[in-house]
């Protein structure tokens, strides 16, 4: 029997003994290491983000760790610092706010997706660490530099240009189209951007169909569209929202649009598994294109190779876009590290400036025919995505940009 | 006023405390300053609520559109009209109060249960982030980023962490204040006797809709005004932090944890939770994830077995010996 002395007694003993252990566990690290902070949202609504990437950016890490380390600095070992922010922007802030006072980190990267980056902006301002986001679609902190995708020349333009080059190249009938987008933070900012450039490209707009990020059902979004009936759907859409709306799709039997939009909503695999196959199926592969920012049979060698890497070496089940993205990470970092030389951390920001990684690079995991390196706003220059079709037996062809592609778009059925 | 308030209040022991607490900011390193800003937020949050969830028995769930409203309406005052946040601060506080009064009618008028009262509330909570999160004037699902604080007092800026920690220790302590205040004077014991049963405070002549109103009114205004403080120090004004109903849940956790209905307890569950979890997560977070959210619930199911009462009314009576006096 556990009296109330001993509860007490074990509880504040179990607590202590949890608290102490990553002291415990890091006091045989090595001196001569440069330390990151890895913050990523391992569990709250983005952890599918950092539960994916996380392995891939370890194993890429841990290789070049066992490749010799940073040359530029004598060899010195990338340690590794993590922190789960719950994936709530606020406590994001936080944790860089520990990281960095309390860890002594030399630099930060993570998952961190657009809200975080706003919500951390203003502490790296503060305490002037450079910073390096896998995810976020934006930078408001002179101390942050992103892989993500920027809401407008990143997502917007790459959707617009593949509208445009589906009607001008491949003889589709578009003349109208019709937002249809998970209504959050970049879904709103993404459709704004979009709501432009599809208008300067000559398409005309119809009723907007937003997803309600909270809903269990996207019916009414569906019949939404079908009574609008434009020629095509286009947004951004998270894989629970795509989920759905295939899912009300199937349901209607509505085959009058053609929908295109990404990233996960379209684009990733497990919509097979929760769709079920024979759903998927029917809605995937028919009038549904995915934009997406990797996919395994795009023709690109250094993509193909971390791919295999990833699958025989490191022995990962789930290698998707988050995790070649942090693959790209890992690379990215370790590119700034040895132009900076030092711990300094102006010369680490300095070191983002600097990194190069060129098409052709075996270090270039993402498709961006203009390699990787950082414009002046600190997110990638070239900020281009895939367009990719489904297949019946859930591979992906590549159909847009041309350079990497390996189909020609299904006709409209 | 009971004859107890202002005795308390002459007693060098919560200016000395005071005293102290100000010292932080030389004393704390950042993170831990941080993370004892944010308690202070907390602690001053559940304060405020306790005057109608704790004094009054009212179990509200609209707290969220009070905090929303000061951060998220004075932050777009700023930021799209130029109004200074002194006055936004002003404003979204009285649209809090109206709000707050139009909740207490609509209560009044239907004489809503206590579960039917919860409800209502969380429902207003909800139909408040369904708005803001879709409208562009109050920053859409975006939220606002306000400018730089660069210390300028006049224009709401604090200097950074060190000044707004005094201005957030200046606000919790004004609100365990106000409940020291509410429950030694006539307006505690009638929103106690409506607490305690509500039709018998009505016969015996204890105004309804009058007593609830002042209540909800207080309550709104200062949970607008550290909404409003707690958005310039996040510098990003997110509405999926600031005007979810989540954060009311954390809200009346940490009041009942500490012990609702009491004026000190809600600070003290919040000095007790909140930095727990904060602690936590950072230590635990990053090579487990999700033990942090079993250890604090298993924490946070300790405390309720050990203490049903709160944390403070058990302390209370075990160290001072002193039995529980109703309200106190």
């Amino acid at each position: 029997m556990i009296n109330r002395r001993a509860f007490t007694a074990g509880a504040s003993a179990a607590a202590l003994g949890t608290v102490a252990s990553p002291y415990v566990l890091r006091a045989g690290a090595a001196d001569a290491s440069i330390k990151v902070g890895v913050i990523n949202s391992m569990s709250g609504s983005y952890a599918a983000y950092a539960q994916e990437g996380d392995p891939a950016f370890r194993y890429v890490i841990d290789k070049i760790n066992k490749g010799g380390g940073i040359k530029s600095m004598g060899g010195a070992k990338i340690e590794l610092v993590f922190a789960d922010d719950t994936s709530q922007p606020a406590r994001c802030a936080t944790e860089v706010r520990r990281l960095v006072t309390e860890e002594k980190v030399d630099l930060l990267t993570g998952t961190m997706l657009s809200s975080q980056m706003l919500a951390i902006s203003p502490v790296l301002d503060e305490l002037q660490t450079p910073c390096l986001s896998v995810w976020a679609g934006g930078s408001r902190s002179s101390w942050l530099y992103t892989l993500g995708y920027d809401y407008d020349r990143g997502y917007a333009k790459t959707m617009a240009d593949f509208a445009t080059w589906l009607r001008d190249k491949n003889g589709f009938s578009i003349k109208t189209w019709s937002p249809c987008y998970s209504n959050y933070e970049a879904g709103q900012q993404v459709n704004k951007h979009l709501l432009k450039r599809m208008g300067d490209a000559g398409f005309k707009a119809l009723e907007e169909a937003p997803l309600d990020t909270k809903a269990q059902d996207q019916t009414a979004a569906m019949i939404r569209l079908r009574s609008a009936k434009p020629d095509l759907a286009l947004g951004l859409v998270t894989p629970r929202d795509g989920l759905l709306l295939h899912q009300a799709r199937y349901n209607l039997n509505y085959h009058g649009s053609i929908f295109a939009g990404g990233t996960g909503g379209y684009s990733d695999l497990t919509l097979w598994r929760d769709l079920s196959p024979d759903i998927a199926k029917a809605v995937l592969t028919r009038n549904l294109f995915a934009m997406t920012g990797f996919s395994p049979s795009a023709k690109m060698a250094s993509m193909q190779a971390i791919v295999t890497e990833l699958r025989d070496q490191a022995k990962l089940q789930r290698i998707g876009q988050a995790a070649i993205q942090s693959a790209q990470a890992a690379r990215v970092l370790q590119r700034a590290i040895e132009a900076a030389g030092s711990r300094d951390k102006k010369a680490l920001l300095d070191g983002f400036k600097k990194v190069e990684i060129k098409f052709g690079d075996p270090d270039l995991y993402v498709a961006k025919p203009s390699g990787v390196k950082f414009a002046d706003d600190r997110l990638l220059e070239d900020g281009s995505a895939f367009f990719v079709q489904w297949m019946e037996d859930k591979t992906q062809q590549v159909l847009y940009p041309e350079q990497f592609a390996n189909a020609k778009p299904r006709p409209r059925a | 006023m009971r004859p107890d308030f202002w005795p308390a209040l002459r007693s060098p022991i919560p200016w000395a405390l005071l005293a102290l607490a100000a010292t932080m900011p030389f004393l704390l390193p950042n993170y831990y300053l941080h993370i004892l800003t944010i308690t202070l937020v907390y602690a001053a949050l559940a304060s405020a609520w306790n005057i109608v969830g704790g004094i009054a028995g009212q179990i509200s769930l609209a707290h969220s559109l009070f905090v929303g409203a000061g951060a998220m309406l004075a932050s777009a005052l700023l930021v799209k009209l130029g109004i200074n946040m002194w006055l936004g601060m002003i404003i979204a506080a009285a649209a809090s109060a109206a709000m707050g009064a139009a909740v207490s009618f609509i209560d009044y008028r239907f004489r809503l249960g206590h579960l039917s009262f919860a409800l209502i509330t969380m429902a207003f909570a909800e139909m408040a982030e369904i708005y803001v999160t879709n409208t562009e004037f109050l920053g859409g699902a975006s939220g606002l980023f306000l400018p730089k604080d660069k210390g300028d007092l006049l224009a709401f800026q604090f200097g950074g962490i060190n000044g707004v920690y005094w201005i957030m220790l200046g606000m919790a302590a004004a609100c365990v204040a106000v409940n020291f205040a509410i429950l030694s004077s006539p307006l505690g014991y009638n929103l106690r006797s409506i607490r305690d049963n509500e039709n018998a405070a009505q016969a015996i002549g204890v105004g309804l809709l009058r007593n609830k109103t002042l209540a909800m009114t207080i309550s709104a205004v200062l949970t607008s005004i550290i909404g409003t403080i707690y958005a310039r120090y996040l510098a990003f004004v997110d509405p999926y932090l600031l005007v979810s109903p989540v954060l009311t849940i954390e809200i009346v956790l940490f009041a009942t944890v500490g012990g609702l209905g009491t004026a000190l307890g809600p600070a003290l569950g919040a000095f007790i939770l909140a930095p727990l979890g904060e602690i936590l997560r950072g230590h635990l977070g990053g090579f487990l994830p999700g033990l942090h959210y079993f250890v604090y619930g298993l924490v946070v199911v300790g405390v309720i077995l050990l203490m049903p009462a709160g944390v403070w009314p058990s302390l209370r009576d075990r160290v001072l010996r002193k039995p529980a006096a109703a309200g106190n």
